[in-house]
């Protein structure tokens, strides 16, 4: 009976794995070790139950503290990008890790990155994640690497060329990833699966970033239900969502497709009354609880070797100011076609027109239909409803560049010089369940929002959204002279399957081991992988 | 033999739990684009009606990006050639902005589902209006409905008052194409025929003949069509 409740719980744990590999991603890197102020290239396989369309790539160190993150677009189940790894970052073990919105299994993989300036721990040891278990990863022999040869000189072009025979190129779901980077002796552990203990998000799921936290009230520091927030993006044409928050107090914003980073503004305040609230973003920089347990390890002397090796080589090409990847520029989207508070009425530029000082002579003088006032220095502002012939009662959405703001204190010293147009909307406008009785926006000369005070309820952001596309750079023909200190000689993310795909490739100044490592997905969500050494002499 | 059957069920029990829990339902897919538009003022109370639907009817609406969203209280206003939506949480008519739909779709009373698309019209009157498709393909037969105010005999409202306007049906109905733009087009025999050559005008008076099609009004001039396109007959357009 002990047996077979053994059998039972083995294969249990056995069907659990393997469940859990194929719904979680794959994350792959050009290297396991690396030097600080280097930039580590990766790969990212995910699975088609994914639906975010974005992944985090956070890398984490041995405290569980966030050091640094990239946010990649998965484009047919897959990701590519690089992540800059600072220069101050201390000698030690790092888990580069991914994670989505919507699924709670994470893959981490360990790295080893030595600090270029003070190099290896004078101990000699340092710790290393103990008590993970590795993601399977098949080698296939169907998949040839051919004409690679055991050893080539320096600064020598090799022409490889991979075979997929037709049984399994029918099974490769996306592109191969392919390197040809350095190796390392005392080779670091896979990647392998982490359990989140957080709460995956339970909105409504949309491709994109996600922005989330609390409104407080700020004097009984309790969640606040039916604040409404608002997420303004400041562009020509601004971007922007809202939220009205329920009993806990939450809120949650999914941004799209913006590349690079983005100013975002997110303020709240009270539906109803008027009470002072407070914005509290959600920390996700602190996942001490998710970190594997660490163990002392002992370098050997090839490692230090090899981060000795890899220190000079990219010191001097820092010294040579030699780039290693070209940053690409992110592809147009489509935006709205009109902002989202309508197409303006009237639009004024007063530039065109006699300097005036203040906002109250702007409005008087140029803004028809705009009724600006500062008696007894309280200012108030009414639009003309024209459809109905009579002036709103209340404050319209008023936007500096795109940011709504509630306080006139901020415009009513703006003169002709500081404004660059303003819209007006002469009309009740509504938004989803939002109505605004008319709408004035003003685009400011200098455009740099600065005008918008940060307080409790209203937070500056400058976001890291989607990662922009990048291409590892190549030695220069017409600089020769130069040294070619690259540790990764080819990297080719995305290669299209076909029964013979060519690869050329210039081997670097750097003298050692090297692999050329193909790694791909099929279409059970399987991951295969090949490899190849040869040595540089 | 019982043990033996109750450690395969367990066995299996454990597996397809197994897999269910990997497989952890996500939450449904589903954009949050909001609505954008203007209160609608109603219009001067005269005979006949300004509205295709005077009920709001439950539809769908299609965003210029292609995303939809569905059951909202829909009503198109043929007088003004605008799309009215009745929200529910804020209790208010809106007439949703033309330029951020690509079409709509309802079903009306009598259970057709119509469907309208929203195009440029580069003829008579150039602008962006909604057209119903009442027949799509390549060459789609569109109908632009139109409702106008105009002047009529003296009557007396509901409430006594005397009045001389009233709303009037002036539909437009069209071929179109993508590369070829539109072309008016009569609800009459003669019109359709005159988009035939004359050896195919023949074919299509014994098709029209065969199915006992007379045309006389839309339904009837639609079914027409759909004939001739199950036919295969091609129009010179």
């Amino acid at each position: 009976m002990g047996r077979k409740i053994f059998t039972l719980l083995l294969l249990f744990a056995v069907f659990t794995v393997d469940a859990q590999e194929k719904e979680s991603l794959n994350l792959f890197t050009d290297r396991d070790l690396y030097i600080s102020g280097e930039t580590l290239l990766l790969k990212v396989f995910a699975p088609a139950s994914e639906q975010s369309g974005v992944v985090s790539i956070d890398l984490i160190n041995r405290n569980g503290k966030k050091v640094t993150g990239v946010i990649l677009e998965i484009i047919d189940r897959q990701a590519d990008g690089f992540v800059y790894l600072p220069d101050s970052l201390s000698s030690g073990s790092y888990l580069l890790r991914t994670s989505t919105r919507t699924s709670k299994i994470r893959t981490c993989k360990e790295l080893y990155i030595a600090n270029r300036f003070t190099g290896l721990p004078e101990s000699n040891s340092d710790m290393k994640p103990v008590g993970i278990v590795p993601l399977n990863v098949t080698s296939v022999q169907d998949l040839q690497v051919d004409g690679i040869e055991n050893q080539y000189k320096p600064r020598q072009k090799v022409h490889a060329t991979l075979q997929l025979p037709a049984g399994l190129l029918n099974q490769i779901d996306g592109d191969l990833s392919v390197s040809v980077a350095g190796t390392t002796q005392g080779n670091m552990a896979p990647p392998f699966l982490q359990i989140s203990e957080e709460e995956t998000s339970q909105s409504i799921v949309k491709e994109g970033i996600n922005i989330d936290g609390i409104i407080t009230d700020l004097k009984t520091a309790k969640p606040f239900k039916n604040a409404v927030v608002y997420l303004s993006i400041p562009d020509s044409i601004p971007g922007f969502q809202y939220f009205i928050t329920g009993e806990d107090g939450r809120f949650n914003f999914q941004i799209g497709k913006y590349y690079g980073k983005i100013p975002v503004v997110i303020q709240c305040f009270a539906k109803e009354n008027s009470n002072l609230l407070k914005i509290t973003l959600s920390d996700r920089n602190n996942l001490k609880n998710a970190m594997p347990a660490f163990e002392p390890r002992t370098f050997t002397t090839e490692f230090r070797k090899s981060v000795a090796k890899s220190t000079d080589a990219v010191t001097f090409r820092k010294i040579f100011n030699q780039q290693e990847i070209t940053i690409q520029p992110a592809p147009i989207i489509k935006r709205d076609a009109y902002p989202y508070y309508g197409v303006p009425t009237k639009t004024i530029d007063p530039q065109l027109f006699i300097d005036l000082p203040d906002f109250n002579e702007i409005s008087k003088e140029l803004l028809s239909g705009v009724k600006f006032r500062n008696y007894n220095r309280i200012p108030t502002l009414q639009v003309f409803n024209a459809a109905q012939q009579f002036y709103f009662n209340d404050l319209p959405l008023l936007l500096l560049d795109g940011i709504p703001i509630r306080d006139l204190n901020v415009i009513k010293d703006m003169g002709t010089k500081d404004i660059d147009k303003v819209e007006i909307c002469q009309n009740e406008r509504f938004y989803g369940d939002l109505i605004f009785p008319g709408v004035v926006a003003i685009y400011t000369s200098k455009a740099d929002y600065t005008r918008v005070p940060e307080s409790n309820d209203l937070i500056k952001l400058n976001l890291e959204v989607i990662q922009h596309h990048a291409v590892v750079n190549t030695p220069s023909e017409q600089l020769p002279n130069e040294p070619d200190l690259r540790q990764v000689i080819l990297w080719k993310p995305t290669l299209k399957p076909a029964p013979k795909m060519e690869l050329y490739f210039q081997t670097s100044d750097i003298r050692g081991s090297y692999k050329v490592v193909v790694h791909g997905k099929t279409t059970d969500g399987s991951i295969i992988y090949k490899e190849q050494s040869f040595e540089v002499n | 033999m019982a043990n033996r059957i109750l450690y395969i069920i367990t066995f299996f029990g454990l597996m397809a739990t197994t897999l269910l829990t990997a497989q952890d339902e996500l939450p449904q897919k589903w954009n949050t684009e909001k609505i954008k538009g203007t209160r609608h003022i109603p219009y001067g109370a005269y005979s006949g009606s300004p509205f295709m639907n005077d009920k709001f009817i439950m539809g769908e609406i299609t965003f210029s990006d292609g995303l939809k969203m569905d059951s909202i209280g829909l009503r198109y206003s043929s007088y003004r050639d605008e799309l009215i939506y009745y929200n529910t949480a804020i209790s208010a008519q809106i007439i949703i902005d033309k330029i951020s739909l690509k079409g709509f779709s309802f079903t009306d009373e009598s259970g057709n589902k119509r469907v309208f698309h929203h195009q440029y019209y580069n003829g008579f009157f150039p602008g962006e209006r909604y057209f119903e498709v009442l027949s799509d393909g390549d060459i789609a037969l569109l109908v632009y409905r139109k409702v106008v105010l105009q002047v009529c005999p003296p009557y007396n409202d509901n409430a006594g008052n005397l009045k001389n306007m009233s709303y009037q049906q002036a539909y437009n109905y069209y071929l179109y194409n993508d590369k070829k733009g539109y072309e008016l087009i009569r609800l009459n025999r003669n019109s359709l025929l005159s988009n035939f050559d004359k050896l195919t005008q023949k074919s299509v008076k014994k098709i029209l003949r065969k199915n006992k099609v007379q045309i006389t009004d839309e339904q009837s001039f639609v079914i027409a069509w759909n004939l001739l396109k199950e036919n295969g007959i091609t129009i010179n357009f």
